[in-house]
Order: structure tokens, then sequence, then C-alpha cells
């Protein structure tokens, strides 16, 4: 997976000369701005470029399919490095200078918290896929203008602490990369937990892009925990397991599906990551939906989609959005655009998994739920779904899925 | 026995930082400007490892791939920029070099992607030392620190070339009255300083996971070593290098993890208001 930036361009061009054309009758068609920023480097970086990619390409199908309520879709990508400071200067650059309606594709949830401000300022919608549970309330979602595809980091801590219990984990230990995923994760874990009667030996809060953890690694081993619940991500987590290895103790790990990558896994090998679980919020595969974001996916990126769950909900993202903004119909505003999107999201209404076929229901004058290829989506009152998640083993060769948990 | 553990964790650590301090110093010595690009060099020497390790299946070869594409990256910038930069204010060459990282970092990401990529390194548990744990990648990650340093120290000390550089490094002026050619100790330096470089980006690679970030992140530690350890003083820089590492390390058990990296730098502020020209450097006057 590979981020491709001749590719990127030319289909930004392609899309920007596309969404330029005259189009008969509605040549003065109004275009919806959307900005995608996606952490295409940084920490996030195996996942952003194929969100990206995604993003473009699922708008340009929706322009090419005729648009929705008479606009087309205009996407500006940018990069916002997985990091906050860079998310702002890029969201700015997007609310300010591109003066799009809606942000879709922030990953971290650092960088989300730190554009929220600027889209709620700017009146515009933010789609990401951040776990920080600040996300779901005020201050941060005051405007309820903000909506996520992934699990909130609670969520995922419910899940970790359901499989903790699962396995016979006794003695579980946290610890967790120094920002609001990270933390969120663990925490979320540690209330779980306790609420089930457990207690954690340690909490450990590390500093990223450091040589060494041991350390950290050490004083968590100390307490002898048997298991260490980890809200980590790649580069951290291939260190500590290494580090982990060579101390020589036998715990285990429950770690986020987004802490470890191809690479990590060929190098760390059989050994380390037979001892460790990784969880992850299970796509809606099977569905049409799914089906469709796959071979889109294969054709962007040339690797399978259930490889990037992130950029099903890309999918999802572009795919909702383009469905409210024909739900609101020809000239509404962003607020009219953004009152449609929990309740076009389902439970209620007739299925739908595609664009196409929900703004032909909706042209009916039908009522409808979009099943979306990342979940359900089911949008509950804070813009969150509540996916279901999974629990991978290692087989020898990769992560493979043993159970699901409901939570 | 916490303690010695974190002893021994802060001392690899500070290995990694030293190093790079190395490459730093050792261009300022000379040069007289901070390479904000040494971080990239690294990063460059440790893709150029990755594949050469990945094809061959060598990891010895994937050094020497990694020396040979550090000395080559820093000669080629010399070259094409900071020889045309050499009589103009330091600024200039710090701002140059902060550009030109940024192009090496960006190709690494076209090349490579961002995804981290990690080498194929066989894990082994631990040797128990008077109940302290020392990995067999880190003796040996100690060792090629060391042996790196002991090659720079003997350029510099007995070689031809290291008397000519540190004369230059001393006094420029007198030095090319005293028919020293400049073009030439500046090659054979950043060449050296490029070589140390990769060595210090194969070591953190070989340490942590390979992303085109790896050397800019550890950029900040390197310079605040290089400036702790004396500017120009490569047995200072390592020197201070190690003891970050140490403090960072020592300190955790009284400020938690988190506020490691800050006492560090409190201990950089503290030495420098103590002795201003750093741990092992001259003192200089203005000229």
């Amino acid at each position: 997976m590979r981020f491709d930036r001749r590719q990127t361009l030319r289909l930004m061009a392609a899309g920007t000369l596309a969404a330029g054309l005259p189009r008969g009758a509605s040549a003065q068609a109004e275009e919806f701005r959307v900005g995608a920023l996606c952490p295409v480097t940084g920490a996030g970086a195996t996942f952003g470029a194929g969100m990206q990619k995604t993003i473009i390409a699922t708008a340009a199908r929706i322009n090419a399919a005729g648009g929705a309520a008479g606009r087309t879709f205009r996407v500006f990508a940018d990069d916002d490095q997985t990091q906050p400071q860079a998310g702002v200067l890029a969201a700015k650059k997007l609310l300010e200078v591109n003066r799009v309606q809606a942000i879709l594709g922030t990953w971290s949830s650092g960088v989300s918290l730190a554009v929220i401000p600027l889209t709620n300022e700017a009146g515009a919608i933010l789609m990401n896929t951040s776990g920080a549970p600040a996300l779901s309330v005020p201050p941060a979602n005051a405007k309820h203008l903000s909506y996520r595809f992934q699990a909130t980091n609670d969520r995922f801590g419910r899940a970790f602490a359901q499989i903790a219990a699962r396995e016979g984990f006794k003695r579980p230990a946290t610890m967790a990369f120094n920002n609001a995923s990270g933390i969120g994760n663990t925490e979320g874990f540690a209330k779980a937990w306790k609420a089930q009667g457990g207690s954690l030996t340690k909490a450990v809060v590390y500093e990223p892009n450091q040589p060494s953890y041991r350390s950290e690694l050490q004083s968590v081993l100390d307490t002898k925990p048997d298991v260490i619940v980890m809200g980590s991500y790649v580069a951290d987590t291939a260190i500590i397991l290494r580090e982990w290895y060579q101390t020589g103790a036998t715990t285990k790990f429950i770690l986020p599906d987004w802490a470890v990558n191809a690479s990590t896994i060929a190098s760390l090998g059989e050994d380390v990551l037979s001892n460790c679980i990784t969880v992850e919020s299970v796509a809606n595969e099977g569905s049409p939906a799914f089906a469709d974001f796959d071979a889109l996916y294969r054709k962007e990126m040339g690797a399978p989609g259930r490889g990037n769950n992130y950029a099903a909900m890309a999918y999802d993202m572009m795919v909702l959005l383009a469905l409210a903004v024909e739900a609101a119909g020809p000239g509404a505003d962003v607020a009219a655009i953004n009152a449609r999107i929990i309740p076009l999201s389902g439970p209620d209404g007739e299925v739908v998994s595609s664009f196409a076929q929900g703004r032909d229901a909706l042209k009916a004058g039908r009522t409808i739920n979009y099943d979306g290829a990342s979940s359900v989506l089911d949008l509950d009152q804070y813009g969150d779904v509540t996916p279901d998640f999974g629990a991978y083993k290692f087989n020898g060769k990769s992560f493979e899925r043993k159970y699901i948990v409901k939570i | 026995m916490l303690s010695l553990d974190l002893l021994v964790a802060g001392l690899i650590s500070g290995l990694v930082i030293g190093l790079s301090a190395l490459a730093v110093t050792l261009v300022f010595g000379v040069a007289r400007f901070p390479n904000a690009a040494t971080g990239d060099a690294m990063s460059l020497g440790a893709y150029a490892a990755l594949a050469v390790a990945a094809g061959t299946g060598s990891l010895v070869a994937g050094g020497v791939a990694a020396v040979l594409a550090g000395i080559l990256l820093n000669v080629i910038l010399y070259l094409l920029v900071f020889r045309r930069l050499s009589d103009r204010s330091p600024i200039m060459s710090l701002l140059a070099s902060i550009g030109a990282g940024f192009m090496i970092r960006s190709s690494l990401g076209l090349v490579y992607g961002q995804d981290p990529q990690a080498f194929r390194v066989p894990l082994a548990r631990p040797l128990v030392l008077l109940d302290v744990r020392v990995q067999w990648l880190d003796l040996k990650l100690a060792g090629l620190t060391l042996a790196t340093l002991a090659v720079v120290y003997l350029i510099l000390a007995k070689t031809a070339a290291g008397r000519r550089m540190r004369a230059v490094s001393a006094d420029p002026a007198l030095a090319r009255v005293s028919g020293i050619d400049p073009t030439r100790v500046m090659l054979t330096l950043w060449a050296l300083a490029g070589g140390v470089s990769a060595v210090a980006g194969l070591v953190l690679g070989l340490k942590t996971v390979v992303t085109p970030d790896l050397g800019w992140n550890l950029l900040l530690p390197a310079f605040a070593a290089a400036v702790l350890g004396g500017i120009g003083s490569p047995l200072g820089a390592v020197a201070a290098g190690i003891l970050l590492g140490i403090v960072q390390e020592l300190a955790t058990p009284f400020v938690g993890f988190t506020y490691k990296i800050a006492i560090a730098f409190a201990v950089l502020m503290l030495v420098l208001l103590i002795r201003p020209r750093g741990l092992f450097g001259r003192a200089e006057g203005a000229r």
C-alpha cells in the first residue's frame, strides 16, 4: 500500500475537471465542496492514503452517477500528518481558501479534537474515525456537526475488557501512547474492567518517538501482570513487543488492530505475536456496500479492502454525505443537510446499500436506512456508531478472527 | 535492581542520541552551522540498509550500503548546496539544510511510503548479568557505536586528512595560507559525517522501526547533546548523548515517563548556565 502522489494528483485533476465540465441544463449547478483530510503521513500513514483515495474515488463515482440534488462533489485533499498542528493548518486552508462545507477522514483523535472547533466555527460538517470519547459531547460536539464512523475508545475499552475476561486474565496492566486515543483506550478498559470487579496492577502512559521503551515496560512487568492492554500505534508497539520478548517475560497482550502492520508482523514473528490478541471493529463484511467498497479499494490501492477498515469508513462518509445532500434537496444549506445525516443512517427505513439505490428511493419519496461498508452505521444521538468487535489471534502468518464480541 | 536496569536502558538510548550528535558536531566543528539534514541522512541510511538487507539477506551488507548511501548523500549535498553557501552567513546554510532535509524526507516517503517498516532481526531472550538483563542486540549495537567512535577518532587524530580538518576547524584562514585545500577537507568531512549519520540511522532503525521521520524525530535530542557536549567536540557529543539518555531514564521513578524528556532538557539548561561552553567544549572568543 503505497502513496502515489502522481496518481492522486491525476485523480484530483480529473475530479476537478469533471466537476467543472458543463452538464447541459444544470450548467450552473452548484458544487458541494468536501475536504479529504487524512493521515497520509505520520502514525496513521498505514491507512491514510487508502482513506483519501477512497473518498476521492467515491466522490468521482457519485458525480458520474449524476451527483446529488443537482450538485456535484469537489474534493480537496490534504494531509494532516497525524499531528494536531498540521491538521489545524490544513483544516484552516480547506475551510478558508477552498471553502469546503464538510471535512471527511480525520483519523487521529488529537487531530479531530483540534479540527472540530474550526469546523464548528465555520458551520461545516466533520466526519472522523477517531476514538476519543470527548468528541461525542459538548464542547467538542456542541453543534452536532461531527460524526464518527469508528467506535469510541471507550467502546474499544469495553470490548478489551470483555475479551480479557473471556480469556481468563486476572491481573491486567495498561500501557498507553500519550494522546487522546491511546489514553482513551486504556481508560475505557480500566473503567469497564473495574465495573466487572477487577483491578489493574499498573497503568503507564508513555511518550512517542522514543528509541526504547525498556523502562516503561520494566515498571509494568515488575507488577507481574498476566496481560498488558495497549493503547498504541505501529512504531511504538513494534519496539515494545520486541523489548518485551527480550526481557524473557511471559505476559500476554491485548492491543488495537491499528497497532500492527504487515512489516512489523513479519519482523516480530510467531514467538512474539502468538502472545498477542488484536481487537478491531468488524466491517460490515458480506454486505453489498462492503463488496462495492472492496472492488473500489482494490482498483485504487491494489489491495483487498479488508486490510483497511478506515477506508471502508471513509467510503461510508462520502456516500452518507451525498445521500444527505440529496435528501435535503436542491440549494439546501449545510445545516439542512446536517439534519438529514442521522436519520439516513438508520435504523428505520428501507435498507439501501449504495448511493444510487438510496437516491432513487429518496426520489420516490421513501424513507431510507443506509447500511454501510464499515458497519450498519445507525448513528446515535451523539453521532457515534456501535459496531461489533472481533478478537484476532496469530495463526503463524497473519491475525485471524477467532470470535466476535458485542458491547 | 530497577535502577541498574534503568541505567542500562538509558545507556542504550544515549548511544543512539550520541551517534547522531556526533554527526551534527562534526559538521558544526568545521562548517560552522547546525546541519538540520543530519536526521534525514540517518533515515536514508536506514532505508538503504533495509533495502539491501532485504535483497541480500545480510545485515552486514545492509550496513555497508547504509554507510555508502550516507556518504554519497552528504557529498552531493556539499557539492550542490553547502559549498556554494560557505562564504555566506551560517543561517543560510542552516535554512538550506532544513530544506534539503525536507526533500530527502519527502522523497523517502514517496519511494518507500509512510508505513513503518522493520528490520528482520532474529529475536533472542536476554543475557542476565548481575541481575541486569542485557540484550545481545544492544550489546552489538553498543559495539558498533564504539567502533564508529574509534574510527572517527582515528581519522581525526591520526590521519593527514584529520589533521587538515582540525586545522580548518581551528582557523580556516591560517589553514588556507598553509596550503590546505578547503574543498578537499570539506568533502572528507561531509563524507565522514554522512557515514556516521548512516550508522546512527542503522542503529536506531534496528532498535525501532524505519519511517521517513526516523532521524528527524531524533534531531532535537541530537542537537541538545551536541550543544551539551561542547560544539565541535566529537567525544563530548557522544558523552553528552549518553548522559542525556541516562538522566532521562533515571528520572522516571520520580517524574514518570511523560516528563522524562523535559528533565533531560532541564539538565541541558543547568549545565549551560554553569558551563556555557558545554562539557568538553573549548572556550572561544569571537573571531
